[in-house]
């Protein structure tokens, strides 16, 4: 009997599975073909098996500006999903994400940095396009690192995860300060270009980014994968995870490293983007309800990149020329979602109690 | 050699006004398939006991072997394949099927990346069994009462296929039929050659499902022996200060104070039994051959020829005069 429902489980585990992923295909295809021009669906399906099509803007569009983004939002979605789960698991909290730690706080203040004192060093706004977003990665990606270092610090010395949280919440209102101190000592332009990076973008990866971006999130996804079965130990609290074998500061630490790096890559390149990585899980949970980390993951990981595509089909606004902040279309589409299925829920059962 | 003792083994807390030690010199064994019981006052250090010897704390100085072997040098990884653990906490997660959670106990056999293999789905249909829980299996676990909880919890626990589990509390929030159905439960593993440590305040528990007694005091040795040999000895009454409150130990009551008018009672042995049991309750003496009397005939009460159902308006009537 027991037997019979792992195996019934399994069957309804993979059909979800595959409709997540052929959706995420659809939707990929969807979103290359949308934009300010649209380009026919067949031509897009064309392009990809390698032929040529006559139409060379359409050819240059889509390898050049449509790919790299659609290639961006599938990882974007997919680590920001799966940072979420982690963190939501480690800190037994349902209102947990990517950025619980302080990661984003760390990212913007690089990137304050970068821009305010890159305006007195001078000649920031004079840098041409590609030269002005790596200063813009790497600014975030030394600020998010750094914050790494220090919240890596503190888990090797404290012996609860619920400390680091307020540590991490700590951070940010620190971090927080200094940016809003840099802002008040500059000028409207370098406030807009802050402004502007904190609203979050996916269409501003070209592909010797994406060189860079790719790898970085498949080996976090890919050690996400390996990290489930101890994520699923630490489901019965510290002491029993402990008396199951499992190490728990090392585990802790893998664990915060991952999510780090998954969440610092895409804020360094994508820019902040809240929301999803909060919300992510919890729909995943919704369609199936499970806790175990190895079903759950493949399936955050398919469904962040289906949303995060369908997210940013929105954005785009098939047929404008202008483009709409990614941050703001996950949360204006994506809030009232969640509060639909909660609705009709009714209540958070399907979360975590404590 | 025994499966588990202890070489004087001080347990408490490191301070940094000075250590606080709880208990000193520790020396217990446990061997293969017995029920040990480890009794004591709130705060004498049963928890701390249980934790320090299962890794999760320190010892303050002393050591803990399993099988002979130091528990410094065996890994957490090995020590869970030894000992499996039913703690006073819940787990966080309610979400968590029976099924998950039971599968969570394969997590030392199971492969790296955590798929569990045909055999480790045979030890959790075998645990789930043993545990007569296969009703709840597809549950989640915030679906389930304390007694169901707690018998998935052993179920895990067993899933572990470790030689020593180690309870707290086991029977903390249970009801009686609870209760005695995790004892019974207790029996039928310790009897499959297991050994188990309760850690407990209950009475049934350790005196009539226990091998052994393990008696934590307040700065005092530990005492060790059969249940019924602590108990003549007077060591059971003397570490949880039961002779303070009158505590009968073979009938397993408190005595009350008995300062009001001297009744007897005359009747069938239950009737009597419980006519007494409430007159007691209400200060008054029970004393055979006293002038004032209740008979008890048929179901009915009778005292001074005034008949009563119950002992409720029985008792009424007496307060009154």
């Amino acid at each position: 009997m027991i037997q019979q429902q792992f195996e019934s489980s399994r069957k309804k585990w993979s059909s979800i599975l595959i409709i997540a992923i052929l959706l995420t295909i659809a939707t990929f295809i969807i979103n290359v073909s949308l934009g300010s021009v649209s380009i026919p669906l067949d031509l897009v399906l064309k392009h990809f098996i390698g032929l040529t099509i006559d139409n060379e803007s359409w050819a240059l569009i889509l390898s050049n500006f449509r790919l790299p983004k659609a290639l961006t939002a599938i990882l974007v979605g997919s680590a920001l999903g799966i940072s979420g789960l982690q963190m939501q698991t480690l800190f037994r909290n349902a209102l947990a994400g990517p950025y619980i730690l302080g990661i984003s706080s760390g990212a913007g203040l690089g990137v304050a940095i970068a821009i305010f004192l890159g305006f007195y060093v001078g000649g920031f706004l004079e840098l041409s396009g590609i030269g002005r977003s790596w200063l813009l990665v790497c600014a975030a990606g030394v600020g998010s690192f750094l914050i790494l270092i220090v919240i890596s610090l503190a888990a090797i010395r404290l012996k609860d995860s619920v400390t680091l949280l307020i540590i991490g919440l700590m951070f940010g209102a620190a971090t927080g300060a200094i940016v809003s101190i840099l802002q008040f000592f500059s000028q409207a332009e370098n406030i807009q270009a802050y402004v502007i990076w904190s609203f979050g973008s996916l269409g501003s990866l070209s592909w010797s980014e994406l060189i860079v971006f790719i790898p970085i999130i498949l080996i976090g996804l890919l050690a996400s994968l390996l990290l489930s079965k101890h994520l699923n130990a630490l489901l019965l609290g510290e002491n029993y995870a402990s008396s199951l074998g499992l190490n728990l500061k090392r585990t802790r630490i893998l664990i915060i490293l991952n999510t780090s790096i998954l969440a610092g890559t895409v804020t360094a390149f994508c820019g902040p983007i809240a929301f999803f990585g909060v919300a992510l899980p919890h729909v995943a949970r919704m369609l199936f309800n499970t806790t175990n980390h190895l079903l759950l993951s493949p399936l955050v990981i398919f469904m962040g990149a289906f949303l995060m595509l369908v997210f940013d089909t929105i954005a785009q606004l098939p047929g404008f020329e202008a483009t709409l902040p990614i941050n703001a279309v996950t949360a204006l589409f994506g809030a009232p979602f969640v509060i639909f299925i909660l609705l009709k829920k009714k209540n958070l059962n399907y979360s975590y109690q404590s | 050699m025994s499966l588990f003792n202890t070489k004087e083994l001080t347990i408490g807390y490191r301070q940094k006004s000075g250590n606080k030690i709880l208990q000193k010199n520790l020396a217990l064994t446990i061997n293969s398939g017995e029920i040990v019981s480890l009794m004591g006052q709130n705060g004498v250090g049963k928890t701390t006991f249980i934790k320090t010897i299962s890794g999760l704390l320190e010892p303050l100085s002393g050591d803990v072997f399993y099988n002979g072997t130091s528990l410094q040098k065996i890994s957490n990884q090995d020590l869970s394949k030894k000992l499996s653990l039913v703690l006073t906490e819940k787990p966080f997660s309610f979400n968590m099927s029976v099924l998950e959670l039971v599968a969570l106990g394969r997590h030392p056999y199971s492969n790296w990346i955590g798929i569990l293999s045909n055999e480790d789905k045979e030890v959790i249909e075998w645990a789930i069994t043993e545990t007569n829980t296969n009703y709840l299996a597809d549950q989640k676990l915030y679906q389930l009462s304390d007694g169901q909880l707690q018998k998935v919890m052993i179920a895990r626990a067993l899933a572990q296929q470790t030689d020593l589990i180690f309870l707290d509390e086991p029977a903390a929030h249970l009801d009686l039929h609870n209760k005695i159905e995790v004892m019974m439960l207790l029996r039928k593993i310790a009897k499959q050659g297991k050994s188990i440590l309760i850690s407990t305040h209950d009475m049934q528990i350790s005196t009539q499902l226990s091998d052994k007694l393990w008696l934590f005091n307040f700065n005092e040795p530990t005492r060790i022996g059969a249940p019924e040999d602590l108990i003549l000895d007077g060591s059971l009454e003397q570490t949880l200060y039961l002779k303070d409150y009158g505590y009968d130990m073979i009938h397993g009551v408190v005595n009350i104070p008995q300062t009001g008018l001297e009744i007897s009672v005359i009747g069938p042995e239950k009737e009597k039994f419980w006519t007494e049991q409430a007159l007691k309750r209400n200060e008054f003496q029970v004393k055979n051959g006293a002038s004032l009397s209740i008979v008890i005939k048929q179901g009915k009460f009778l005292l001074n020829d005034e008949e009563f159902s119950t002992i409720t308006s029985l008792l009424g009537a007496l307060k009154n005069t």
